[in-house]
């Protein structure tokens, strides 16, 4: 556990300083939105990065599924990883939530609006709230199983939330990047793009890694003590 | 007999979510309801445009905005399509909302031909760019036309 925190913090932080100092002063100011776009650096990583973690979680939830009966301890591996990745997800989505309202209302001049990309996001983080809520709060052997499935829920939720601004007319822009000949970066400002999604997915990795390994320590004093309790009796 | 029991209940629970998913679906698709309407919709729409509450997009007509106090006029254009928009006051536009700019104006269409909005909300683009050396953050505006 040490060893992950020795080696990925320095690196995501270096990346993060490198893509603060990026986004902060070497970008260009923007032309229509002024300072208020530096935003971006942020609002992106973090928003792509909530849609990414989904599926690590869907995977890990996939695999406890189909292998509980058959192979549990592996099972129980997924399991953890599946929760490492929800809990990140959440922190991710949260920080997508509050700086892209932070952003819309100088530029928009509202804070929220129930367009399909905010209403489907928002759907995504609520997901990932009753997902964490359910894990914690219910009894009983069937909290990983319920909660694998609900992972399912938010799988068919991600494509909506990307392709939203795509299929529908949205008060968020349709795409910056990868959109039609109408968008994109002027290219001085994508080194603070890379550097910050560089720094925050190591980030990521690193405290799913770290949290994954917490709950593998959890899961086996668990199955230490019950053990004990069972050779007393 | 139990287990039937409990496959029947959950199909359908499945069939009652998924028929409810689908009617909205359809009937929000039928019923046209965007996030907003353009100028020619609106003014295609017939005697509907003037029951519903909408939001209409399209960039502001540069030198149309006529502010008075809180008040506020402006022309929202759209492919050669003109509106008129009057906007009673309230919350201040964003400093967004400018000449050229992308706005949404929520509110009433009105049978004189004005549309009386209750609310202004800008749009911003999907295209970054920097500002010209010297000059003022928003001074130098080149909104992408809407969808």
């Amino acid at each position: 556990m040490k060893k992950i925190l020795w080696i990925g913090l320095p690196i995501a932080l270096v990346l993060l300083a490198e893509g603060f100092y990026q986004a902060i002063y070497v970008a260009p100011t923007e032309a229509t939105m002024g300072n208020i776009q530096r935003i971006f650096y942020y609002h992106f990583p973090s928003a792509i990065l909530a849609l990414l973690f989904p599926y690590v979680n869907f995977i890990a939830s996939i695999v406890y599924l189909s292998t509980r009966r058959s192979n549990p301890l592996r099972a129980q591996a997924a399991d953890a990883l599946a929760l490492a990745s929800a809990e990140m997800t959440l922190i991710f989505c949260s920080i997508g939530l509050a700086t892209g309202m932070l952003w819309a209302r100088p530029v928009w001049g509202i804070w929220w609006t129930w367009d399909e990309r905010l209403t489907s996001f928002l759907m995504l983080w609520l997901i990932y709230v009753s997902y964490l809520l359910l894990r914690r709060f219910t009894a009983g052997g069937q909290t990983q199983t319920l909660a694998a499935v609900l992972s399912v829920f938010a799988a068919i939720d991600v494509p909506i939330v990307y392709m939203s601004i795509r299929w529908w007319r949205t008060q968020h822009p349709s795409p910056v990047i990868g959109g039609g000949p109408n968008s994109g970066l002027d290219p001085s400002m994508w080194p603070a793009v890379w550097w910050n999604l560089a720094g925050w997915f190591v980030w990521g990795l690193m405290l799913v890694t770290l949290r994954y390994q917490l709950e593998r320590k959890r899961q086996h004093a668990q199955h230490l003590s019950v053990l004990q309790a069972l050779e007393t009796t | 007999m139990q287990k039937n029991n409990v496959a029947l209940r959950v199909t359908i629970a499945t069939v009652v979510i998924v028929g409810t998913i689908l009617y909205l679906a359809v009937t929000g698709v039928n019923a046209n309801k965007s996030y907003y309407v353009t100028i020619h919709e609106l003014q295609s729409m017939g005697n509907h445009a003037y029951t519903r509450h909408l939001r209409v997009a399209g960039n502001v007509e540069p030198g149309s905005i006529q502010r008075e106090g809180a008040h506020m006029q402006f022309t929202l254009v759209e492919q050669g399509n003109k509106l008129r928009v009057d906007y009673g006051g309230g919350d201040p536009p964003p400093d967004t909302f400018k000449d050229n700019a992308q706005a949404l104006a929520v509110g009433m269409y009105g049978r004189d031909g004005v549309f009386h909005a209750t609310q202004i909300q800008a749009k911003c683009a999907s295209k970054y760019a920097p500002a010209a050396p010297g000059a003022k953050p928003s001074e130098t505006a080149s909104m992408a036309q809407p969808r």
